[in-house]
């Protein structure tokens, strides 16, 4: 298994959609370094705001992670899908960091709202977008189910300031309700990422089994086939 | 012999379609040719023969394995070949790299070793002069031979082909027959395909599938003798006739139930697959 995974890095990391990934990531740093060029006086909430864009917007691209075009072909393969996928997002996450790293040290250090609320928003919303791409890797037979994500993915984030108060995420740090909020950011964070471990295995059984089926029997869950019935 | 594969009672719905209905089967070593109009179920027994997808009831093994069970999936997976009936590839991946890649899946950890092998596949078919040029260069015909070499990669027991000659022009696809008939030697392969030129020349056997179930398990020979005397000639179409058309000599070939004293001509192993499904009243 560990020689698997050694041997798959160099190949799993040329699968990446790395060209969506830097799109987003530089639309996240030029974000980020208009406060830095910009003249003028700001308040707090120009930062707090385009550093959440530019979270969004990385995250947006997060979506694409797990496309496999060649997922149909390497179906059957003893390889389990929790290992290749857990190798994607092992590539991806350094990469992500380093450059939340530099998105949040482009932002003047006047201006910076807190940085650890900030990085737990951020963390949240790329572990939901990666946790979309698996659930509809799981639910469906795609092999390139990103778009469809992304689209779902960013009606859902423009939805979300609409929450009532009480379970509001997007906060001001002046509002009372911002640890409030933070703490329902950490809820996002660890549901996103129970769901994405609980995704990325590969199920044995279908979901609706029948009641009845004798045990050891093969009745897993699938996705819908897009080929041929 | 023991059979390579042995299922019973395999099921699954998709929504309200049932696409496989209590199929039960075993297969041996050779080609085995699988047809069926579309929505006949093909490729769903295909993928859950091939451990892509569950079914929701039944139970298989794949030589010996009962994928019913983690551990039992991954060794019948050890163990098949699996060519889809659209098979994807990374385009920016040569030939050779995309089949290593496939290796590398299939736990074949020692670099040396597994080179050798992916050189050895491609050659097998017929791609090692472009084996470092890029998928998404190849033309139709080439990706599904790099497609079947990833399937052929690690010498597995158990093939499963979901309509390789699909789109192929008459000469790759008997390039594709021989590349096929080569797999079948030792191993058994279990091919869905529409063209039942395909079946009469490569298979031993055939199952003809309708409504996700298998009407029809036998030789093409077999196959052929159910349109025995059941096939005619006529200078007019037999309004009579469950399907006609006119030759090329200019009369016509009908199927179905001939009138008495018509002219008989030698069935085909497509006139009896028409008259299976007819006879099951499912519109070829």
């Amino acid at each position: 298994m560990r020689l698997t995974a050694r041997e798959s890095l160099v190949p799993v990391l040329r699968t990446l959609p790395w060209r969506a990934l830097a799109a987003g990531g530089g639309l996240g740093l030029l974000l980020a370094g208009l406060l830095r060029w910009a003249t003028g006086e700001f308040g707090g909430w120009p930062a707090l705001t385009l550093l959440r864009t530019a979270a969004l917007a990385y995250a947006l691209t997060l979506t694409f992670v797990l496309d496999d075009p060649a997922r149909h072909t390497v179906s059957t393969v003893p390889t389990r899908r929790a290992l290749r996928t857990g190798l994607r997002l092992v590539l991806v996450t350094p990469a992500t960091a380093l450059w939340w790293m530099a998105v949040v040290l482009l932002v003047p250090s006047s201006l910076r709202p807190p940085v650890a609320d900030v990085t737990l928003e951020a963390a949240a919303a790329c572990a939901v977008a990666l946790a979309a791409g698996a659930l509809a890797t799981r639910l469906t037979d795609e092999p390139r189910p990103g778009p469809s994500v992304a689209a779902a993915y960013l009606l859902t984030a423009v939805l979300t300031p609409l929450l009532p108060h009480r379970w509001a995420l997007f906060v001001w740090p002046a509002d009372k309700g911002w640890e409030a909020a933070h703490e329902r950011w950490a809820w996002v964070l660890v549901g996103a990422l129970v769901a994405l471990a609980l995704c990325m295995r590969e199920p044995i059984r279908r979901r609706r089994a029948p009641i009845g089926r004798r045990p050891g029997t093969f009745a897993p869950s699938g996705g819908t086939p897009s080929g041929g019935v | 012999m023991t059979p390579t594969v042995s299922a019973s009672g395999l099921s699954l719905r998709y929504g309200g379609t049932r696409a496989l209905d209590d199929v039960s089967l075993r297969l041996s070593p050779g080609v085995t040719g699988l047809l069926g109009p579309n929505g006949a179920g093909k490729t769903t027994l295909l993928r859950v023969l091939a451990t892509s997808v569950p079914a929701d009831s039944g139970a298989f093994t794949v030589l010996g394995h009962d994928p019913g069970t983690p551990a039992g999936r991954q060794e019948a997976r050890r163990r098949l070949g699996y060519l889809p009936q659209t098979p994807g590839f990374h385009p920016d991946f040569t030939a050779f790299e995309f089949v290593d890649y496939v290796a590398i899946l299939k736990e074949m950890t020692d670099r040396a070793v597994r080179h050798r092998e992916v050189r050895a596949v491609l050659d097998g078919v017929d791609l090692s002069d472009v084996r470092g040029k890029r998928v998404k260069k190849l033309s139709g015909g080439m990706r599904q031979r790099v497609a079947l070499a990833a399937a052929l990669i690690g010498d597995p027991g158990f093939l499963v082909l979901d309509e390789p000659t699909v789109g192929l022009d008459p000469e790759q696809r008997m390039r594709f027959r021989e590349l096929i008939a080569q797999a079948g030697e030792g191993r058994t392969v279990l091919l869905s395909t529409h063209q039942t030129e395909d079946v009469a020349m490569l298979c031993h056997r055939v199952l003809v599938m309708a409504g996700g179930r298998i009407l029809f398990d036998g030789t093409p020979a077999e196959l052929t003798a159910r349109a025995a005397g059941r096939v005619w000639s006529s200078t007019e179409r037999d309004p009579g006739a469950k399907a006609g058309w006119r030759t090329g000599t200019g009369s016509f070939r009908n199927v179905g139930s001939p009138p008495a004293g018509a002219e008989l001509l030698e069935p085909t192993l497509e006139d009896g697959y028409l008259l299976t499904l007819d006879d099951a009243e499912v519109p070829a």
